[in-house]
């Protein structure tokens, strides 16, 4: 159980919340190929690990999971950071619509 | 200098000549050739002349070659009368020859001429080795090296197409030999841990003997080789298909000698050996008569000299086997004096008729070509046997030793010598008459033929000298006179054990007369071939033996590799490996299309997999 507000809420609503909000990221991920849609998708499956990583901390009265979130932000902001320079350039140098532009590496 | 610098000296003279030519000699004016191909055998026959006349002997080490554990290898040349007295033989009559190839070559062109005296100064280098060699190894790589020189020689004239056969043939024939040498040292070394002369002869008495003759038989495999004796004889007649001078050098004077060396050389083994031993006499023997008999139909005048060089190192060979090494030896110097003779003013005869060696289309050479028909006779009288030549002396020395030794081996193998003697003298009369009496023949090529330049007469010349007189240095055989060849080398070889009897001088004697009767009569002799018609189509198949090879060997081998070739090489080796390329490139094909390049795909499969990973640990933890 934990104390929000004042209200007590059952700790596996967050996890569950938690859960939707990574199969949702995932979905994103596999199904669309718009590569904006693809790394908002990526931050949404980091943030959803960082509300379980939240949830637990606040059930075990343990920060440790607290700084592994802030730990996640920063990875999550370097991460946009060159994923969005990447396309950046991409985008600067060729037509691109969608990411199957970019898959002339197969074999 | 010291001796061993000297021993040295002799071998680096013709290894340096032959480096010179073999570099530069085709850019170089062909004088130089001309200087350099000669003047290296000559200097190193000046070298031998000085150990010879300074009486130098010894065992000389330069240094360890191979030294691994109790085992140790040196580099040593082994100077004794025995090897001194082959080298005078080889850088003297080698000298001879080379500087008449000076005058017979002059049509090549220059990188030819350069390459033939390149040649020639190689085979004289391996030659030399061969003979001062101290220890098995050296013996054997002189013993290949001849092997080699001889192959290019008779293979000079590349562009022919039997050159290049015979070429191979004699080849083929002569690594047969090799590795009988090569397993002959196996054994020796098997039984002793040593490879040198010195300690293998000095351990000899110590040892069992059926081990040494298993090595003699083997020595003698190479021996036969070497030196054409039945039955690896076949190659010899076909060597011809060289230049003339390569016949007298190598084909009669000195390679073809070689197995007699090794058989003296070897005698602590054969002394012990006496199967092996005997085997030598008979095969020499047989040979003899053999040849001899084949040398009767032949109608090219080099096989004739051919045939007339085997049967008489088969004479040498049986002289060593049955213990008369020095005669043997002696036989080898007399015979390299009249053979080379004999090759040399036939290829004078060769040179003015335009290369045509058929005798039936020469006749009445003696009118117009008197030097060389003089030089010819002599070769021939000595070749027969016909006293004071040189061929008298040493040949009846052999027959005389053979009748006199104690045993039915001597009686035997004489027997054979003397109507190889009185053969030798029909087919040499045959050859004579035919080529340079009566009148010339219609076929002739040349009717007004050219005697050879000074270049190619003076050498003959000074071996016909040395075939009048040479054999007053030993003349055993009629009892009386000096014995300087085999005092000198009975110091190496051991005395012959016996003497002859007087009967066996006077039927020396006698075999001569009838030797010399023959030479004569052959002029008059009725053709017998309308006879026996069957003895010549024998002969002139030369017993068949090329034939039998063939069917024996040659054919099956063809027919095995062919068989391979198509069944092995191309069916299971080529196509194992066809088949694993293709079937690997198939299954890449269908792999490959894993890859798609869409990012999508490779995350799904690594959804998937960590999606089994959480079940499968759900599962685990649930129960």
């Amino acid at each position: 159980m934990l104390d929000i507000g004042g209200s007590q809420l059952d700790t596996s609503w967050f996890l569950l919340l938690g859960a939707i909000l990574f199969a949702l990221g995932t979905a994103g991920v596999l199904v669309r190929r718009n590569p904006l849609i693809i790394l908002i998708s990526i931050e949404l499956m980091l943030n959803a690990v960082n509300l379980t990583l939240i949830a637990f901390s606040r059930q075990l009265e343990n920060l440790e999971g607290q700084l592994f979130a802030l730990m996640t932000m920063t990875v999550a902001a370097a991460e946009a950071v060159v994923g969005l320079a990447i396309l950046v350039d991409i985008f600067r140098v060729r037509d691109l619509e969608d990411v199957d532009d970019l898959s002339e590496y197969k074999g | 200098m010291s001796n061993d610098v000297l021993a040295l000296l002799i071998l680096g003279f013709p290894a340096a000549g032959a480096l010179l030519l073999a570099g530069r000699g085709w850019r170089m004016p062909r004088l130089v050739t001309q200087i350099v191909g000669p003047g290296v055998v000559w200097a190193a026959f000046i070298v031998t002349l000085v150990l010879f006349f300074g009486g130098a002997n010894g065992d000389f080490t330069y240094w360890t070659w191979i030294k691994s554990g109790s085992f140790s290898l040196p580099v040593n040349l082994l100077v004794d009368n025995l090897s001194l007295f082959m080298c005078l033989v080889i850088t003297g009559v080698g000298g001879l020859i080379v500087t008449y190839s000076v005058g017979y070559m002059a049509h090549e062109d220059g990188p030819s001429y350069s390459r033939f005296f390149t040649y020639m100064d190689v085979f004289i280098f391996s030659m030399l080795l061969l003979v001062l060699a101290g220890n098995f190894v050296f013996l054997i790589i002189g013993w290949a090296m001849v092997g080699l020189s001889s192959y290019f020689l008779i293979g000079f004239w590349y562009h022919r197409r039997s050159a290049v056969l015979a070429a191979r043939k004699a080849f083929v024939m002569n690594v047969i030999g090799d590795v009988g040498m090569i397993l002959a040292a196996f054994v020796l070394f098997w039984q002793f841990h040593d490879l040198t002369y010195a300690r293998v002869f000095s351990s000899v008495g110590k040892s069992d003997s059926g081990i040494l003759e298993l090595a003699a038989f083997l020595l003698l495999v190479g021996a036969v080789a070497k030196s054409a004796q039945i039955p690896l004889h076949t190659w010899l007649p076909d060597a011809m298909e060289g230049p003339t001078p390569v016949s007298a050098l190598i084909h009669a004077a000195t390679m073809v000698t070689a197995g007699v060396y090794l058989v003296a050389r070897m005698h602590p083994i054969y002394d012990v050996a006496t199967y092996a031993h005997d085997t030598v006499a008979i095969i020499g023997a047989v040979t003899a008569l053999f040849a001899a008999t084949i040398a009767i139909v032949q109608t090219d005048i080099k096989r004739v000299l051919a045939y007339s060089t085997m049967s008489q190192i088969g004479y040498m060979f049986l002289a060593v086997g049955i213990g008369a090494y020095s005669a043997g030896l002696f036989h080898l110097l007399s015979h390299a004096f009249f053979k080379a003779l004999l090759f040399m003013a036939a290829g004078n005869v060769i040179h003015a008729m335009n290369d045509e060696q058929d005798m039936r289309k020469y006749g009445g050479l003696w009118g117009q070509m008197r030097p060389t028909s003089i030089t010819f006779l002599i070769g021939c009288l000595s070749l027969v046997g016909v006293i004071p030549f040189v061929g008298f002396f040493s040949k009846e020395q052999i027959l005389g030793l053979a009748f006199s030794r104690p045993g039915n081996l001597g009686l035997a193998v004489w027997a054979i010598g003397f109507v190889t003697a009185l053969i030798t003298g029909f087919y040499t009369g045959r050859m004579w008459w035919l080529s340079f009496w009566g009148k010339p023949s219609p076929d002739r090529p040349v009717a007004h033929p050219h005697e050879a330049p000074p270049v190619m007469l003076v050498p003959v010349a000074i071996l016909a000298v040395l075939a009048v007189a040479g054999g007053f240095i030993q003349t055993r055989a009629l009892g009386i006179g000096p014995s300087l060849v085999s005092g000198y080398l009975d110091r190496v070889t051991g005395g012959t054990g016996w003497e002859d009897t007087g009967v066996a001088v006077v039927l020396g004697l006698v075999t001569m007369l009838l030797a010399a009767g023959l030479f004569a009569g052959a002029l008059r002799m009725r053709p017998w071939s309308a006879r026996f018609p069957w003895a010549q189509r024998i002969l002139e198949h030369k017993y068949y033996f090329d034939e039998a090879y063939d069917a024996a060997f040659v054919r099956p081998m063809d027919l095995a590799a062919g068989r391979g070739y198509r069944d092995v090489e191309e069916l299971v080796i080529g196509g194992s490996l066809d088949r694993t390329g293709a079937r690997t490139s198939w299954f890449a094909g269908y792999a490959s299309l894993l890859q798609t390049g869409y990012f999508r795909n490779y995350a799904l499969v690594f959804v998937a997999g960590a999606v089994i990973v959480a079940v499968l640990l759900v599962a685990r933890f649930a129960t």
